[in-house]
């Protein structure tokens, strides 16, 4: 593997980028074109004269369009930001007893958390959605954050179990010697040691929920919480919409994840790689 | 579980808290440890309720006539299963999600070997290709769809538009569906673009485990590049291609958001989730579409075990 042929690197770099690149930049160049510079054959490669208008009607003035456009937009932030704190808080803590503490039932609750990562998530939709119903929680932040927590708790819960459990022991046990209580070695030792892989978790959690789709399809059932992703799919079925606008509402919905996977791409790798360990 | 769930009286108890092995502070207590249950019952209350239970009422409902606009609900036996497989629908989704299985595992698993032998290199920028590697992982279903539908469209997309420059087509084509097996191909492409790079990284990591003088061995005996590969980088990496499969088995039989978003209802490319979905939401059969969940389970379970016997070998270093 050492002495690859440059030309078979070269070659696999071009297409990695390509693969990754051309869709996206595909979509933007079209949101940057008027319908009727988009209907040329053969198609303009760069946009002839780069125009927002696409993005304006997405996002400015108002009608219905642009109102549900930004509604989502908050639904979304909202949905995931929440989704994202309830996740880390809960997993932190039962990763930290799980790595560090012995206890009757650790191994059953530990066994059945790692179990569910094994279901595919759409086994419980429609459980999930009578549940809901029951509750009055269809429709409501509170009830998709739920069933959100409720799906990415395992996986946190497993990056941090191994993050954790690689930690030092040492340092833990002087604090404790020092007089200190659990929780004070908690929340003085471990999450600052732990700080690279709760963010890992975090950023995880984040871009997950951001990429719900069937869940809050079934779940939400107006604009008072679908998230982006529900709003922009709708526009894609209707086929009204024209297709420069529909690209525009991709890019949109893709910017957020996109400079976080860009930015933060280090967090993400560790996290996944601690999350599959074993 | 069950001791933990009060979180109040820590007095005596017949249950002996395994505090040992804790040097300091194992003798400050002395019943039942209560702090890890109180770290652990968010946790367990969530995959109860929000988990186990529902999972159970997945099990239970498939055998229930259940019509939320058509009441009563009462037992049926295997009823909601035999009128599965006499839907015509059900049954051509059924063909269509082991096509986008079968595609997408060995689609992506391959291409993601290959990707991770180049990532496993050293070279300038290689911090910067792994970032745009898993640009498309990180972005939703939905958009990955969307994004895509402006490479397939038949009017305004890049692929028509290449191939005409190139005069390998004379007007202008319709991808999606016309032709099922075209259309799952490019659907499940879409899919493939976002679930490609996690399984590059499962399998880069597995790589990195290799140690560096089997390589150098290899190398003074003269072994060619593909030998070097078939015979030491593929046997290792097993593990990483295994976890890269199971989660490629997971996510392609349960496909919804591409299909759904490319090719909306249409029977060329519907799949078995979205079956389920129009059957429970749109039809509203809840029992049937308990059914069929379970059936998609059971299925996912039994696939990813089999991939796992076939594929999975312990490698040791």
């Amino acid at each position: 593997m050492k002495r690859r042929k440059p030309w078979f690197r070269r070659f696999g770099v071009l297409f990695i980028l390509l693969w990754s690149l051309v869709p996206i930049y595909w979509a933007v160049n079209a949101s940057l074109q008027t319908d009727q510079q988009i209907s040329s054959k053969p198609a303009h490669y760069v946009p002839p004269t780069p125009t927002l208008a696409n993005y304006v009607s997405l996002l400015g003035g108002s009608g219905a369009l642009p109102d549900s456009v930004r509604r989502s937009s908050l639904n979304i932030f909202i949905e995931c930001g929440a989704a994202t704190i309830v996740t880390v808080l809960l997993s932190t803590l039962a990763a930290y007893a799980f790595a560090r503490m012995k206890f009757r039932g650790r191994n059953v609750l530990f066994y059945s958390v790692l179990a569910t990562m094994a279901f595919p998530a759409y086994t419980t939709l429609i459980p999930l959605y009578q549940i809901l119903t029951r509750f009055g929680l269809v429709n409501t932040y509170t009830g998709i954050v739920l069933v959100y927590v409720s799906g990415f708790l395992p996986l946190a819960t497993w990056i941090l179990y191994n993050y954790m459990s690689s930690l030092p022991v040492a340092i833990e046990e002087a604090g404790q010697v020092d007089g200190a209580s659990r929780m004070q070695v908690l929340w003085h030792v471990v999450i600052p040691l732990a700080r690279p892989g709760i963010v890992s978790t975090a950023i995880i959690t984040f871009l997950f929920a951001w990429g719900q789709f069937l869940f809050p399809l079934v779940l939400s059932s107006d604009l008072s919480t679908q998230p982006l992703t529900v709003v922009i799919a709708a526009l894609q079925g209707r086929h009204v919409v024209p297709f420069t606008l529909l690209s525009a509402a991709g890019v949109l919905a893709m910017a957020v994840p996109a400079v976080i996977a860009v930015m933060l791409n280090k967090h993400i790798v560790s996290g996944l790689l601690t999350g599959s360990v074993k | 579980m069950s001791p933990g769930k009060r979180t109040s009286v820590p007095a005596p108890s017949l249950t002996y808290g395994e505090g040992r092995r804790r040097p300091a502070g194992a003798g400050r207590r002395r019943g039942v440890d209560l702090l890890p249950y109180a770290l652990v019952t968010p946790l367990a209350l969530f995959i109860l309720g929000l988990a186990l239970v529902p999972a159970a009422f997945t099990i239970g409902g498939a055998f229930f006539r259940m019509q939320p606009l058509d009441p009563p609900t009462r037992f049926t036996g295997i009823e909601n299963f035999r009128d599965l497989f006499s839907d015509a629908a059900v049954r051509s989704t059924i063909g269509n999600t082991a096509l986008y299985v079968v595609i997408g595992v060995t689609v992506s698993t391959v291409m993601a070997i290959l990707m991770a032998i180049i990532l496993q290199q050293k070279f300038t920028g290689r911090g910067v290709l792994i970032a745009v590697l898993i640009l498309p992982w990180a972005l939703p279903g939905v958009v990955s769809a969307i994004v895509w539908s402006t490479i397939w469209d038949s009017n305004a997309g890049l692929l028509n538009s290449v191939l005409t420059s190139f005069h390998l087509i004379d007007h202008y084509q319709v991808f999606l569906g016309q032709s099922p097996l075209v259309t799952i191909l490019a659907i499940e492409l879409v899919q493939i673009w976002q679930i490609a790079p996690l399984s590059t990284l499962l399998i880069l990591a597995s790589l990195q485990n290799i140690p560096g003088e089997l390589y150098e061995a290899a190398n003074l005996d003269g072994c060619s590049p593909w030998a070097t590969f078939r015979r030491i980088t593929l046997p290792l990496v097993r593990p990483g291609i295994t976890i890269a499969m199971v989660q490629a088995v997971i996510v392609t039989l349960n496909v919804f958001d591409q299909p759904y978003v490319l090719n909306g209802a249409a029977s060329t490319g519907a799949s078995l989730n979205m079956q389920t979905y129009f059957i429970s939401f749109q039809n509203l059969d809840f029992g049937e579409g308990y059914a069929l969940s379970l059936l998609i389970t059971a299925a996912t379970l039994v696939v990813s075990f089999g991939v796992l016997k076939l594929v999975y070998r312990p490698v040791e270093f």
